[in-house]
């Protein structure tokens, strides 16, 4: 445990007086002259992007047209709960790196209904935008600058979700309704009501599919991708990720597969691959790589400073969505870099004390992934880090050689193997299980969240196991069970009594703001 | 009709997995690989004086160690497996070949290993993990063939000293069709308007291939053979015919069930069924055998995991020609309960084996073992023939 006695928070101090169990708070929260005013000017910044989002009749026609839109009014509010308690460093990391995916996912989506064949339908762009899955590593488009990679799961469904809770609900129930059962998880299951009901935005001229995350993920291509093919004309690719993928013998047909995923982009789009601006991006990959890695040298510190949803959300739209393609991110990395040092070094903690260091496993519940905000400031309990964000260490080949040329087919793929989520959820039980130990070693953590998304049969598989060895190892595991984004399954304050169940009767412990032990936001966004 | 000679001898193997052949072929100093999955090639384990059983746990009751370490989320054909397994049923296998296929059956098998399960006193005991492709192309062979010589034929050799030379392949693949010819051909009698096997009988008997050393089979299967060659069928008409798609069935009281309703299971697409898992594989000396086996496994592989869409197009397209081919009336898809790839797929093929097709399709989640919801399931069985007489009727035919 450390605890700074001299550890003061200008402004509110029981968090609690923010929530009246209404959709949104009873008031912003006050953090002293200083940083509310800060707070308040990134709450004007986010309102600019949406504004300037909205002008455009394009995307007040997507308004109408998706369902799913109507999600995005609560943007300020979500990064509301990332904020919660937060002030100085820790308050800036959360805006610089959250407003930028804000500022990001804007971008996306103002791509999406350019091409989109029900709202701006330009059919010019659209000749040049590829489709990919959600959870895909856009590593194959590394090569392609004058072509968009447009992650269209992400705002219909992913992003949508993070915004309010209830923003599944309509589209699993079409997916059960179309026949597939309510077990599976409910992530790749939205993403096919949303197919079935026909509220994807169309564009590209193809679409590169992956067996990202999952059985269910894999086998949910085949729905979106018989109405791409077939209704709309769109010809997909499935692109591997071997399952096994540390194995040296699995590593030359993800290579080649690269290649024809490559070859299939140059023969739709009509565009060639550009190993120049490969590099550049491979540069930018490996800038993302050594930030991420100093940023958790900083957690392993006693004064970690970025962490919880914000670094593994900023992390999945960098490493993934990103993949060094845009220049964007590194200034932004930079940033956020200076601000953990600066933090780090005048020894910030987010609360008085920090009695328990926590590594965050399993697979996040989407609607409540403020959560881990949420147990600093209740329980005094630090998220070092969470499994999504433990992916690629290794830097790949960056100056254009012809060996390297060869070598960077093999890299694309082993950043495809080590997409988020399923570089733990695949790989064998030594990825997911033995590395978790590793890493509490690392971190110094003495406490495992474990995120037991119910459906992920992947983590699941393992329960048993966990349990087992957690307890061999003297390390406090705490299950905190969820559906990932179906809130009637697990509500928020259900998944967050899980923990305060676990804090009270097995720890003894009482919290360090009791106001927010209950937090009534079942009605919230 | 007449009981068959041998029925009761190979439903007597199928009471359990550690059954009077599997005993008499260690005894006589084989070799017994375990295996969990269709997509191991099946004559690379039966090579020289190794067999391969397919576990299965019959009679299935209580899950709840399983449960514990899986929860209650995994399908139930993997809970089933490490249940049986922690219970010490799989004792006698001498190794456990796994792909990394359905996430679930893999996790199974990697509690197996964690809990020690298997091959506490043999030190030669291995267990192996095999990635196998999810597209069927020329790439996805290389990986298919460089898996094979990795995962079973390299551990066999140098754990056991198995035979695993080309010769030795081309003899296990001869032995390997034979079993094949003599279940398509003990099938094809199910393509007859009164059909003189039931679709009952053949499941027992083409399940008995996958969980009993073949070359112990191959004489009682000949000698069906020649018998249902003379039987007469009853003169009582089915009521349906019907195609069942779906996961693996180590149940076949599911099949009885859908028969006691009046539904001729005419045709079995399933995991470990004999529809495509029992053709034979034909071998040119122009190529290595072991290329040709895995060439033949990639390319008619009806598993959901494949994902290319040739693959997804294609399985829809095998059901509906086999379903043409047997005179099925109508498809039952079918999944163990929870299973991912299967919940996807029967989703999708029910949808286009209806709207693209033409098939009436029931599509339904059961039990691992069918008793234990035998009046659920027989219900709606009973509704789906029903079904199938009133468009029948409609259509001006007799019932």
């Amino acid at each position: 445990m450390i605890r700074q006695e001299d550890w003061k928070r200008p402004g509110d101090q029981q968090l609690g007086v923010l929530f009246d169990g209404g959709k949104v708070r009873r008031r912003r929260e006050w953090r002293g002259v200083r940083d509310t005013l800060y707070d308040y000017g990134r709450w004007l910044y986010i309102m600019s992007i949406l504004a300037k989002f909205i002008v455009k009749p394009r995307n007040v026609k997507a308004m109408f047209r998706y369902r799913w839109m109507a999600n995005y009014l609560a943007v300020p509010h979500m990064v509301d709960k990332f904020t919660m308690g937060l002030r100085d460093e820790a308050l800036r990391i959360v805006h610089t790196s959250m407003d930028f995916v804000v500022f990001d996912v804007a971008k996306t989506m103002d791509n999406v209904f350019r091409g989109d064949r029900k709202t701006g339908n330009d059919e010019a762009y659209s000749a040049k935008c590829v489709l990919t899955d959600e959870n895909a590593m856009t590593a194959f488009m590394m090569g392609f600058p004058t072509v968009k990679a447009i992650l269209r799961e992400v705002p219909t469904m992913f992003v949508a979700n993070l915004l309010t809770q209830n923003s599944t609900t309509h589209y699993l129930d079409v997916a059960q309704q179309f026949g597939i059962p309510g077990d599976v998880c409910p992530m790749p299951e939205a993403e096919a009501g949303i197919s079935i009901e026909d509220d994807f935005p169309v564009l590209g001229t193809c679409a590169v599919q992956v067996n990202t995350t999952c059985d269910g993920s894999l086998m949910c291509n085949g729905i979106i991708a018989k109405r791409l093919e077939r209704e709309y004309g769109i010809p997909t690719f499935q692109l591997v990720a071997p399952m096994r993928h540390r194995e040296d013998d699995v590593q030359d047909y993800a290579a080649q597969d690269i290649r024809a995923a490559i070859a299939f982009i140059e023969e739709h789009t009509g565009e060639k691959w550009d190993w120049a601006n490969y590099f550049e991006c491979a540069k930018r990959v490996n800038e993302a790589t050594r930030t991420r890695l100093a940023w958790l040298d900083i957690n392993a510190t006693p004064y970690p400073q970025f962490v919880g949803a914000p670094f593994s959300l900023y992390n999945d739209t960098n490493y993934m969505g990103n993949c060094g393609r845009s220049p964007d991110f590194p200034p932004i990395d930079r940033k956020l870099l200076k601000y953990a040092e600066r933090g780090y070094a005048a020894k910030r903690m987010m609360a008085p004390e920090y009695r328990h260091r926590a590594i965050i496993w399993g697979v996040q519940p989407q609607y409540c992934i403020d959560m881990l905000n949420w147990m600093v400031h209740c329980w005094g309990i630090v998220p070092l880090t969470d499994m999504l964000s433990l992916v690629n260490t290794k830097l790949i080949a960056e100056e254009d050689t012809p060996e390297n040329r060869e070598q960077a087919y093999y890299d694309m793929a082993w950043l495809n193997e080590n997409m988020i989520m399923r570089n733990r959820t695949h790989g064998g039980y030594k990825v997911l299980v033995d590395e978790l130990w590793d890493f509490c070693g690392q971190l110094n953590a003495d406490m495992v969240i474990m995120w037991e998304h119910m459906s992920c049969k992947a983590l699941t598989g393992m329960h048993g196991q966990f349990e087992e060895q957690a307890r061999a190892r003297g390390i406090h595991l705490v299950w905190v069970c969820h559906d990932l984004c179906d809130p009637r399954v697990y509500t928020r304050q259900a998944i967050r009594d899980q923990l305060n169940a676990y804090m009270r009767t097995v720890m003894r412990e009482e919290p360090l703001d009791p106001s927010i032990e209950v937090l009534p936001d079942e009605n919230a966004w | 009709m007449k009981d068959l000679k041998h029925l009761i001898w190979f439903e007597n193997l199928l009471q359990t997995a550690n059954n009077a052949l599997v005993k008499e072929a260690k005894e006589a100093g084989g070799v017994c690989v375990a295996y969990t999955c269709e997509n191991v090639p099946e004559p690379l384990m039966n090579l020289d004086r190794a067999f391969s059983i397919r576990l299965f746990a019959p009679n299935t009751g209580s899950l709840d160690v399983a449960t514990y370490y899986m929860t209650a989320f995994l399908c139930e054909t993997s809970r089933a497996l490490l249940e049986r397994a922690i219970e010490g049923g799989f004792n006698f296998a001498d190794c456990v070949v796994s792909p990394d296929g359905c996430t679930m059956i893999n996790r199974c098998v990697e509690n197996m290993e964690l809990l020690h399960t298997m091959g506490r006193d043999n030190g030669r005991f291995f267990h192996e993990y095999m990635e196998i492709p999810l597209k069927a192309d020329e790439n996805g062979l290389a990986l298919y063939v460089l898996q094979c010589k990795n995962h079973v034929l390299a551990p066999l050799r140098e754990h056991y000293g198995v035979d695993i030379s080309d010769a030795s392949i081309r003899r296990a693949a001869a032995e390997h069709n034979r079993v094949c010819e003599l279940i398509r051909a003990i099938g094809e009698f199910r393509k007859e308007e009164n059909p003189r096997i039931t679709g009952y009988e053949f499941h027992v008997l083409t399940l008995a291939t996958y969980v009993c050393p073949k070359r112990l089979v191959i004489d009682r299967l000949a000698e069906t053979l020649e018998e249902l060659k003379a039987r007469e069928p009853d003169k009582k008409p089915w009521r349906a015919r019907v195609a069942l798609v779906g996961s693996e069935i180590d149940d076949s009281g599911l099949i009885k069930l859908i028969e006691e309703t009046g539904a001729y299971v005419c045709a079995d697409r399933f995991c470990f069924g004999s529809l495509p898992g029992r053709d034979p594989i034909a071998l040119t000396e122009e190529e290595d055998a072991l290329t040709q086996i895995c060439r033949q496994y990639m390319y008619r592989c009806q598993c959901p995991r494949m994902m290319n869409m040739e693959k997804v197009y294609g399985r829809k397209e095998y059901v509906s020609k086999i379903a043409r081919e047997y005179r099925a009336d109508g498809v039952i898809y079918e999944q163990v309960k929870f299973c991912d790839p299967w919940a996807y797929e029967r989703t999708l093929g029910a949808s286009m084996l209806r709207e693209d097709y033409g098939f009436p399709v029931l599509s339904i989640d059961r039990p691992y073992n069918a008793a234990a919801s035998s009046g659920q399931l027989r219900t709606r069985v009973q509704a789906f023939v029903e079904s199938i007489e009133i468009k029948r009727l409609k259509r001006g035919g007799a019932v």
